[in-house]
């Protein structure tokens, strides 16, 4: 008999098709008749198109159709801000905005129509620095001025808490822009059937989000929709709602009678990808002499690029996410968000959380160094715990931070390297921790973070499970397989994940916010158990005993004194017979007991949070400059780990991006223009640029999730930036405040030291 | 992309002969790794294709006493790491190209290809200058040798005339107590191209050099030289001063490259630091507790 079907590291049930390279991608499909799509995309950041002329791409054999910002809908796209037509109209906001697009029977062709489409612009002078966004007379992004958004929080007395402080420190670091770097460049394949219907298939984090989207972007109905997911090889966020492609690709199917594909070039998708919010943070905290934090002050402005998306969404998080995983009572926060003409940003793994824990936690190393006091117990001596409630009105359900803390710094042998005697020499150690939280779960849009599953039972006694929630990768189709036979009581292997389709899935929100173990797991453990229920009922009525006597465990159903038992097939069959042909078939949707921000951002949004710690060894090249990864450890609190290797998987992943973010990844502009847009200058971490990774879980239980458990891993990406440059520090004496840590800035602070030291 | 005629010469006359036909509009195709790129980039346009993989007189290394070594001009950089000949009498080269680039790059990439490219940002350029490699280059008229170090002109630009075809690279026979060192700088562990990579050959007679190679490469716009860092070199016993003080004068006498990837200063330092290492490491010093 199968042990339990979770808290084992197992392999995920789709490893085997991908590895075989039978998975399909959005990119595999293909349609009878099918065409291709191209994209022609601005050169300039900031222009007014004057005149286009399609009419030589038009006449080029075997172009089927042409379009420009003439021919899309009036009706702008947008995520609160509606700003975005299907192609640009009129004007140009960032080098590489969509102008027009070509549909033609090959690749080839369309390619070569776009150098034959004529495009007149008058150069207009752009705005490309945020710094500047708000200066009167700068170039206008949109009407109405460059300022996005802007929030406001004032919690308690801050200007009587800073006097009273022992230690006031204040520090302004900036963040930038990563690429979400995704095996599986953006990919969509559209039609328009013979009834109208427009179906889309395309790699997508929420087949409902992307449904909505469409309705609005092409201003159709909603069910006259319909949007599948294939294989989805990664999104980190930018395949939630913010990418441009799959929208004109659906738009360019309806304009031909025939499917039509666009898949995107790695250059292509770069220049056309949600890259994350830059944004600079000036942190100013006070504490008592023992490390107490009683005050803090934050200004952030963040950079959306052209068009607002979830940047705003985003910042909201830069601004206050962190605050809720201390004792802190007095807070003053300023978050602006700008327009800039350069490409849009948006979500990305983290949404946030990464820039403020790269403020939060070089500001807490500092501090603790200027007190005398170990970093990891002013964390301690801060941390939130269990059964609290933030300044926020976050109320914190399992937390197991201060375990995090304790296990990262026993693997690291953190006591020892802190205290060991600093070598003079080339190449200089040092080690470096942060700690950082995050939702599992966000109630927005909408008031509602619920989700759905539907449960098939089979007459052969296997389940079939149909959500809404996407699998880009992470595991999720693994999790809910395995959440249904640990609760229904069949093994893993009989349980098929389909598809999320929106035609005949249950309404989703989709993946993101770390929700989808916490609320679709608990969907999962309600359809499950209804499930049960009415197969034990059936089996009752059938063996002549009572359902409260009967288990089903592993597939066979048995009475607890073992008179009645019988394989699972049998009673799903005899329910459809009993019942008129209907199968077992139900539902179960769960709602966490959530609320939603208040005008002042205060509420409980999730049903429970995430921690973890991480702790890393640097070593430094004070000659070149480099800075090498030696080791890291990473912390994550997940509540119960459903699947182990799956959240191991997930954290080393999300080390390896935050470590890419700090010291191996910049985007380089040039009046605008990304000068190192491709995977040979934009230095994404390789293999063999990869340390020894250790993910290390501490296990409690979460009250409010499924089985105890809560998201886990995405908390992981945060604390990776502010380890390595607090190890950086604690290597060479330089505290580098602006991402990425480069071997120049790395030189010029040891310069900057010795001319210190020599004054 | 546009339409492209492949053409797949069976002998090196023939490829000579459409090369002479085409002219501008043909490309060479070795191994592919920098032109297709180019191409998928739209960077370059060839109308015609002119694929050298036919051509077995351009594959082979192999090594004589009286000629030395020559390697086949399509030899690919995995198969250069992995020959036993090169391993023995030139172990320096045999490492340069294990390490090169990443490894699609090093089993599909040939080392004629990377020479006619002329991308400084790569490793064999200054190893073979500072190994004396000559060049084998073919013509419609005949074959004529260059040497290394005048093959390479400027950025992106060889001594190739147009038409001509690299066939081979020979090195010298090997010498007595002649040794080669290399080191290449990564920007980081994340990088496949040197900012900065540094050949040093020499020749050992009684515990002191003779003959010294000094070499930098990735870091300038073409492999460069450096004679009046090996001239401190020479005849003197190395110590971690001396080979600072060599270092010194290779970042004094350097011609940097400055880009995005990095600054003439940051080229300096990196060539700096690069070459006191490979001076120090050459003579058995630990160049790790002092900096220079």
């Amino acid at each position: 008999m199968e042990t339990s079907a979770i808290g084992q590291a197992r392999p995920q049930i789709n490893a085997r098709e991908k590895v075989l390279g039978r998975a399909r991608y959005a990119g595999d499909l293909k349609l009878a008749g099918m065409l291709h799509a191209r994209l022609l995309r601005a050169p300039h950041a900031h222009a007014r198109i004057v005149s286009v002329d399609t009419s030589a791409a038009r006449a080029l054999a075997g172009v089927r159709a042409v379009a420009t910002g003439a021919d899309v809908p009036d009706r702008r796209w947008g995520v609160g801000h509606k700003q975005q037509h299907v192609l640009a109209r009129g004007v140009v906001r960032f080098v590489g905005e969509e102008v027009a697009a070509v549909v033609a029977e090959t690749p080839e062709i369309a390619e070569e129509a776009l150098d034959l489409i004529r495009v007149e612009y008058e150069e207009l002078a752009p705005l490309l620095d945020p710094a500047l966004s708000l200066d009167p007379g700068v170039p206008q992004v949109h009407e109405g001025g460059n300022l996005s958004e802007e929030i406001n929080i004032d919690r308690g007395d801050v200007d009587a808490a800073f006097a009273g402080a022992d230690l006031i420190h204040e520090e302004t670091y900036t963040t930038h822009s990563q690429y979400p770097g995704y095996m599986e460049p953006m990919a969509t394949l559209a039609e328009v059937d013979g009834a109208g219907r427009l179906n889309v298939w395309t790699s997508t984090q929420s087949v409902f989000l992307a449904r909505q989207r469409l309705a609005e972007a092409l201003d159709r109905p909603i069910s006259s929709i319909r949007v599948i997911q294939p294989t989805v090889g990664g999104g980190f966020g930018g395949k939630i709602i913010e990418e441009r492609s799959s929208v004109i690709a659906a738009f360019l199917a309806t304009l031909v009678d025939r499917p039509v594909r666009l898949g995107l070039s790695r250059l292509d998708d770069i220049l056309s990808g949600c890259f994350s919010v830059p944004a600079t943070i000036r942190l100013k905290m006070g504490m008592t002499r023992d490390g107490t934090i009683v005050a803090k002050e934050v200004d952030i402005l963040a950079d959306c690029g052209a068009y607002a998306g979830l940047a705003g969404e985003v910042m909201t998080v830069t601004a206050m996410r962190s605050d809720n995983m201390q004792r802190i009572r007095n807070i003053r926060t300023r978050a602006r968000l700008v327009y800039t003409h350069t490409m849009p940003r948006g979500a990305f793994r983290g949404f946030g959380g990464a820039q403020m824990s790269f403020a939060l936690n070089s500001h807490m190393a500092t501090m603790a160094e200027m007190l005398g006091l170990d970093v990891i117990e002013l964390h301690r001596k801060n941390a939130i715990g269990p059964g609290e409630t933030s300044v926020h009105d976050w109320k914190i359900g399992s937390c197991e931070l201060p375990a995090c803390l304790d296990q990262v710094s026993e693997a690291i042998g953190w006591g020892e390297k802190r205290s060991r005697a600093k070598a003079g020499g080339v190449l200089r150690r040092g080690v470096g921790m942060a700690a950082a939280m995050h939702v599992s779960g966000n109630r927005t849009i909408g008031n509602w973070d619920g989700s759905t599953i539907l449960l098939k039972v089979n007459e052969d006694g296997r389940a079939v499970v149909h959500t809404g929630e996407s699998d880009m990768g992470q595991g999720a189709f693994t999790m809910l397989a395995q959440i249904c036979a640990e609760t229904l009581g069949i093994p893993v292997a009989h349980v098929t994940v389909a598809a999320p389709d929106t035609d005949n899935s249950p309404y989703c929100i989709g993946t993101l916010a770390s929700r989808v173990t916490i609320n679709g797991g608990m969907a999962m453990v309600k359809a499950a158990e209804e499930a049960r229920a009415t197969i034990l009922a059936a089996a009752a009525a059938k063996l002549g005993c009572d359902a409260e006597d009967l288990a089903l465990v592993d597939g066979v159903i048995r009475s607890a004194d073992g008179a009645h038992t019988a394989p699972l097939a049998e009673i799903c069959r005899y329910h459809i017979y009993r019942h008129g042909g209907e199968g077992i078939y139900v539902k179960g949707s769960h709602d966490p007991q959530t609320v939603r921000f208040d005008g002042d951002f205060r509420g409980n949004i999730a049903p429970a949070y995430s921690f973890a710690a991480q702790a890393v060894e640097v070593e430094v090249d004070t000659e070149t400059g480099q800075v090498r990864l030696v080791e890291t450890y990473l912390s994550d609190d997940c509540g119960v780990a459903i699947n182990p290797l799956a959240v191991h998987g997930q954290s080393n992943g999300a080390a390896v991006q935050a470590l890419g973010w700090t010291l191996y990844e910049e985007l380089h502009f040039e009046g605008g223009r990304v000068i190192n847009g491709n995977l040979a200058d934009y230095t994404m971490a390789t293999a063999d640029a990869v340390p020894m990774m250790h993910s290390m879980i501490v296990e409690g239980y979460e009250p409010n999730g499924p089985l105890g458990a809560k998201g886990a891993s995405e908390t992981a990406i945060l604390p990776g930036a502010a380890a390595i440059a607090n190890a950086v520090y604690d290597a060479i004496g330089v505290r580098i405040t602006d991402l990425p840590i480069t071997p120049e800035k790395i030189l010029a602070g040891l310069a900057e030291l010795e001319e210190a030291s020599l004054a | 992309m546009r339409n492209l005629d492949y053409l797949e010469p069976e002998s090196l006359d023939e490829a000579l002969r459409m090369l002479a036909d085409y002219g501008d509009e043909a490309a060479v195709f070795a191994g592919g790794t920098a032109l297709l790129l180019a191409m998928r980039q739209r960077m370059l346009a060839p109308g015609i294709v002119v694929a050298l993989g036919g051509l077995s007189a351009l594959r082979g290394i192999g090594y004589t006493p009286e000629a030395g070594l020559r390697i086949g001009a399509l030899s690919r950089h995995s198969e250069i790491a992995r020959a036993d000949i090169v391993r023995e009498h030139y172990p320096v080269l045999a490492k340069v190209a294990a390490g090169l680039a990443n490894p699609q790059v090093r089993n599909q990439g040939t080392i004629g290809g990377n020479l006619c490219y002329g991308d400084p940002a790569t490793d064999p350029p200054s190893v073979l200058v500072a190994l004396d490699a000559e060049l084998e280059i073919a013509g419609r008229s005949g074959t004529r040798r260059v040497a290394m170090a005048d093959f390479l002109v400027d950025y992106f630009t060889t001594a190739l005339e147009p038409g001509e075809i690299l066939t081979a690279i020979h090195l010298p026979p090997v010498t007595p107590g002649r040794v080669g060192h290399y080191k290449r700088h990564l920007r980081t562990p994340a990088e496949h191209r040197p900012v900065a990579n540094v050949a040093l050959t020499l020749t050992e007679r009684g515990g002191l050099w003779d003959d010294v190679r000094l070499v930098i490469g990735a870091a300038t716009p073409v492999a460069q030289s450096m004679a009046r860092a090996a001239a401190a070199l020479t005849g003197q016993a190395i110590t971690l001063d001396l080979a600072a003080e060599a270092a010194r004068i290779a970042a004094e006498d350097l011609t940097p490259v400055s880009d995005a990837r990095g600054s003439a200063a940051f080229r300096r330092q990196v060539v700096r630091a690069t070459v006191r290492r490979i001076v120090a490491e050459a003579a058995g010093l630990d160049w790790s507790e002092a900096a220079a």
